[in-house]
């Protein structure tokens, strides 16, 4: 009878811990919350919020400037050492590898900073021409407000620490976003030749489509 | 009696808001603290639970492998960069920590640890030291940030932190192959 029972209960830990463990991590899928994140946004689609963004040469316009078109995206503060600088890089390469009959027409690109009280027009300026931002469908911008800073960092899922040494840390990736401002893609930073292809392939459909 | 009364203060001690949020702002003190301290708790508990429940612990646990398994499991799933993610970003999920770590890992492990015979023992020693190794390498090598809530620097600290533990964990396994007991009985 005891020998019973205590293969019963072995049989119910062990459904126990699967069942934790594969619900845990949604069927084996997400071990990392930031892997559940992009999951939930790939499954959810959030719509870019209104907001007032504040590009490098200091014009000030709402997120419905690029309806109408695609809108590739990054996060990012200048103060930032490790991450941005690369984000920022593959960013120009994806651009470079997107066919230019595209850019500007069918697609901008956006790079959005989350520390607006240092990263004023002029700093975005400067910041911008490291990278090969003379193109004109490349913005660099700030949010001032606040609010709709935090608004869009939630609706985008985007987790910004700061440390004790006025530096943040951050999740990275491409965002992309359709001409109707519903967030359709998250890609991996790292990958660009991925990403451009990706992009590409999605802006096809649209011409092909028209 | 005395034990569980301790366990109550500790417990109490570690739920209180301004303490977990403290433990919990360090990586290293979230899990390297506060969850080896609640299943502490569920250590303190135990002779209180068995006194009340004598025939639960005998007759589901007689040898102790459901227990020693349940607590295994628990640890592996507090290992997931995830739940240390969203123990801190979702509210069922920490009440699962402050109830799991107790009663699911530590409760059944001081249940189990004097009925299990000297195989058990090693087989936990060793998972112990193989979860551990391998979550140390995990956080040290790892080039990306494995949880959102932590920075990278924590991250490596825990890393090394484990890796630190999973060696006293081997250190001890060795001693225990290689002394002979019987010259000191």
């Amino acid at each position: 009878m005891v020998k019973n029972k205590q293969n019963i209960a072995i049989l119910i830990v062990l459904i126990f811990g699967f069942s934790l463990l594969y619900f845990g991590t949604d069927g084996f899928q997400a071990f990392t919350a930031e892997k559940a994140r992009v999951n939930n946004l790939m499954k959810d689609h959030p719509i870019f919020p209104e907001v007032t963004l504040e590009d490098s040469e200091g014009a000030k316009y709402s997120f419905s400037k690029f309806e109408g078109k695609y809108v590739l995206m990054t996060f990012l503060y200048t103060g930032c050492t490790d991450v941005c600088p690369q984000l920022e890089y593959n960013l120009a390469q994806v651009h470079d590898l997107i066919p230019s009959q595209y850019v500007g027409e069918k697609i901008e690109f956006l790079s959005i900073s989350f520390d607006p009280t240092r990263d004023t027009p002029e700093t975005l300026k400067k910041y911008a021409q490291y990278f090969n931002t003379d193109s004109t469908a490349w913005k660099i911008a700030r949010i001032s407000n606040e609010e709709e800073l935090t608004s869009l960092l939630n609706e985008f899922g985007i987790i910004v620490i700061p440390d004790d040494y006025g530096n943040f840390q951050h999740n990275s990736a491409f965002y992309l976003v359709d001409p109707n401002g519903i967030l359709i893609e998250v890609l991996d930073y790292k990958k660009v030749e991925e990403a451009a292809t990706i992009v590409t392939t999605i802006l096809e459909e649209k011409v092909g489509r028209n | 009696m005395k034990q569980a009364i301790y366990g109550l203060i500790l417990y109490v001690f570690l739920i209180l808001p301004p303490v977990a949020s403290l433990a919990e702002s360090v990586m290293t003190i979230h899990m390297h603290m506060q969850m080896p301290l609640l299943v502490v708790v569920g250590f303190l508990f135990t002779p209180f639970l068995k006194q009340t429940f004598p025939n639960f612990f005998v007759q589901w646990n007689a040898k102790g492998v459901p227990g020693i398994l349940l607590f295994m499991v628990i640890t592996v799933y507090w290992m997931l960069p995830r739940a240390m993610d969203e123990a801190l970003n979702i509210r069922a999920i920490e009440t699962f920590k402050f109830i799991s770590l107790p009663f699911f890992a530590g409760v059944p492990l001081r249940d189990s640890w004097s009925k299990m015979n000297r195989l058990w023992k090693s087989i936990t020693f060793i998972f112990l030291t193989l979860t551990y190794g391998m979550i140390g390498i995990l956080y040290i090598l790892t080039p990306i940030q494995l949880c959102n809530n932590y920075l990278m620097l924590e991250q490596k600290t825990l890393g090394w932190s484990s890796l630190v533990t999973a060696l006293c964990f081997l250190a001890y396994l060795i001693l225990n192959v290689t002394i002979d007991k019987s010259k000191y009985e």
